[in-house]
């Protein structure tokens, strides 16, 4: 290590403790520090810690929180770094602020699409794993293909890194990379040729340009494809889901290559984010009785849904960004045949994305089977989210801009079980008045 | 059963759908069932025919750089039956990509020149390393509507012969950022680079294609009821 990485690192740590000791806290301030002083300095890392990237869309800080777990069966010391610290800054205070490993440790990070190629360029990987490529806030990000240019211009600096990639996903099936690849998918069906619904990304045929059909899919673009032009098809699976057994909103039994598995989250999505960890896990041997333990132990998930107690309502609180994302949600909240209410706090900032028009994606209308009893909105954009509800047929729907006021109206609610979907933002406001509140502790990271 | 049917085209549905211009469609249905009409939506992509005559209305999205290029090269196939159909005064919704695709080119983001269909005389350049993004309210100067929607594009469009625009821009950037104009109508194609999407927020536009369609395939029919639909403000 430098002198120049010494000192530079000792700032960053230092500043980490006074933010800290006497602030609210902040994870990319003393990375930027560090920066200023080295911009070279996650270099002086590669030699304590083998590196794990996790990127892609969605499923980020699951997948990696879950491969933290199974690969901590194994390895006595895990770093990792806390959702939303997953841009350069964050991560180097990530690393700056970690005890110090006595021998080389394992670092686990999700990493944003663009920020790959800014950490590779000084810490080559052992591993890559990559959830998925889906639109996103369409004002923030480009289109999917640039998204994944960007992954690979990071990939390109560490080819002999394996890439542990989802094989249910085309793109990233396109580019012949010198990396091995191990891909992982679902195989728990197989039927007759079928085209996924129109409102679907990413269909064509990256050979030859005509519309993949598929003989599985499990949601949006994802599943087992091919081209009925050109025969272009899913990559053969090293690791797949062979049986989906049961799903409810808050646990999911599956089998991962015939052997049974139970995470404690609801949610298709996320027996993706298990298989990963699963891949990944295997790929470092970690046995398959290990990673069962890994999964099942009672240890909470850090995930993106919650469940908050507001008075004798409980709500089950998801964040949600993008429309593939949203219609996960919506899919898994499906899945629960209480009576529930469902509310949606809508904001348009920047960091929620400010066009509103994915909430359109959504489908809103399946929830005929369910037994809504009621629905709400709030937010800065409630008019938005009641149009988009009102057209989908909802008529009895409450309104209520003030958050404060959103808070006070939940404990009226008809039903016990309470599902509110909010952007980021207003995941933020709503948190701060519930803390305020006294009930949850603290803001969000 | 509803007593009308209108016939919708959902052009390259399965590709140009970037934008959530399917909202568009389910703000259709939502007006059309209150004028005793129901919508049944037909997607038309790359080598499918496209009959004209078969429908009503057609709705034409925007997608990916990517995908769009792809629709611009299976566009001549249907080149002579979309004429038709814009000629026979049927209505079409054409958004951003759309928009672009029914002029007579577009530069792409990176800096090719994309051929569109030429069936309107506008064109499209396009902005180095910048878009416009941005809420945007544009008035109807024949109607006196105000509209309101969410621009997000990098092409400059500039219109031509017998095009009007949709409405002079009050706030944000519209066609070009240069001469106030945004969106385009000619015959019965209305142009917009609204996202929002520019029908559930903008229902009088809905009503308007609507009642056109009716009138279209109907033309004995009594459309008072219809035409008195009281369309409520949703933005």
């Amino acid at each position: 290590m430098s002198i120049r990485s010494t000192f530079a690192e000792s700032i960053g740590r230092s500043s980490y403790w006074f933010l800290h000791r006497f602030r609210n806290g902040g994870s990319s301030l003393p990375g930027k520090l560090t920066l200023t002083i080295d911009p070279h300095i996650l270099h002086s890392f590669s030699k304590k810690y083998d590196l794990v990237i996790v990127t892609g869309t969605n499923g980020k800080t699951l997948t990696t929180a879950l491969s933290v777990r199974v690969l901590r069966s194994k390895y006595e010391q895990v770093l990792t770094n806390p959702t939303g610290s997953n841009m350069e800054q964050g991560i180097v205070t990530t690393f700056i602020t970690a005890p110090r490993p006595h021998k080389k440790g394992l670092a686990v990070l999700e990493v944003d699409e663009a920020n790959v190629i800014k950490v590779t360029q000084f810490i080559k990987p052992v591993a890559f794993v990559f959830t998925n490529i889906f639109r996103d806030q369409m004002d923030r990000y480009g289109e999917i293909y640039t998204t994944y240019r960007k992954i690979l211009a990071g990939v390109r600096r560490a080819p002999k890194a394996t890439i542990i990639a989802n094989g249910d996903e085309q793109l990233f099936n396109t580019d012949s990379l010198p990396n091995p690849v191990i891909y992982y998918g679902f195989n728990h069906q197989h039927r007759p040729a079928f085209d996924a619904p129109a409102n679907t990304d990413g269909l064509l045929c990256p050979k030859c340009q005509h519309i993949l059909h598929y003989h599985l899919r499990t949601y949006a673009g994802l599943g087992a494809y091919f081209c009925p032009h050109c025969g272009f098809h899913r990559p053969p699976l090293t690791y797949a889901v062979t049986s989906l057994n049961k799903l409810t909103p808050t646990s999911s039994t599956f089998a991962i290559d015939g052997q049974e598995y139970t995470i404690g989250v609801g949610g298709l999505y996320n027996i993706y984010n298990a298989l990963a960890a699963y891949s990944l896990g295997r790929y470092f041997n970690v046995s398959p009785a290990q990673i069962k333990q890994a999964f099942e132990s009672d240890e909470r998930v850090f995930g993106r849904q919650e469940v908050i107690n507001i008075g004798d309502k409980k709500v089950t609180m998801v964040l949600v960004k993008n429309p593939v994302g949203l219609n996960q949600v919506l899919d898994m909240i499906a899945t629960d045949l209480r009576p529930f209410s469902l509310g949606f706090l809508l904001n348009a900032n920047y960091a929620d994305g400010i066009d509103t028009s994915w909430i359109w994606d959504g489908n809103f209308e399946q929830f005929t089977h369910n037994d809504v009893r009621q629905y709400f909105t709030g937010g800065e954009r409630y008019k938005d989210i009641s149009t988009r509800l009102t057209m989908a047929g909802v008529s009895d729907l409450w309104e209520e801009p003030d958050l404060t006021k959103v808070v006070d109206r939940i404990k009226q609610l008809p039903t016990d079980q309470v599902y509110l979907l909010a952007t980021y933002t207003a995941v933020l406001q709503l948190r701060k008045i519930l803390a305020e509140q006294g009930y949850i502790k603290g803001g969000m990271d | 059963m509803a007593k009308y049917q209108l016939n919708l085209a959902h052009l390259y549905g399965n590709l140009l759908n970037t934008y959530s211009d399917v909202g568009n469609i389910i703000a259709l249905r939502y007006y059309a069932i209150r004028m005793d009409t129901a919508i049944n939506t037909t997607v038309i992509s790359i080598g499918d025919q496209f009959n004209p005559d078969e429908f009503d209305l057609a709705l034409f999205g925007g997608g990916q750089d990517y995908e769009q290029y792809v629709v611009s090269k299976d566009l001549p196939n249907k080149k002579a039956a979309l004429s038709k159909f814009i000629n026979d005064g049927k209505p079409l919704l054409a958004i951003c990509g759309g928009y672009q695709l029914l002029g007579h080119f577009y530069i792409g983001a990176d800096g090719k020149k994309i051929p569109g269909l030429g069936l309107l005389d506008h064109y499209t350049l396009s902005q180095d390393n910048h878009r416009f993004i941005g809420n945007i309210t544009i008035k109807d100067e024949k109607t006196g509507n105000e509209y309101h929607g969410f621009e997000n594009h990098n092409g400059r469009t500039f219109l031509g012969k017998g095009e009007r625009p949709l409405g002079k821009v009050i706030t944000g950037n519209g066609n070009n950022g240069e001469d106030g104009t945004e969106g385009a109508i000619y015959k019965e194609v209305y142009c917009s680079y609204f996202h929002g999407p520019i029908l559930t927020r903008n229902g009088e536009i809905a009503k308007h294609l609507l009642l056109t369609a009716l009138h279209n395939k109907y033309p004995a029919a009594d459309l008072s009821t219809q035409r008195s639909l009281l369309i409520k403000p949703t933005f």
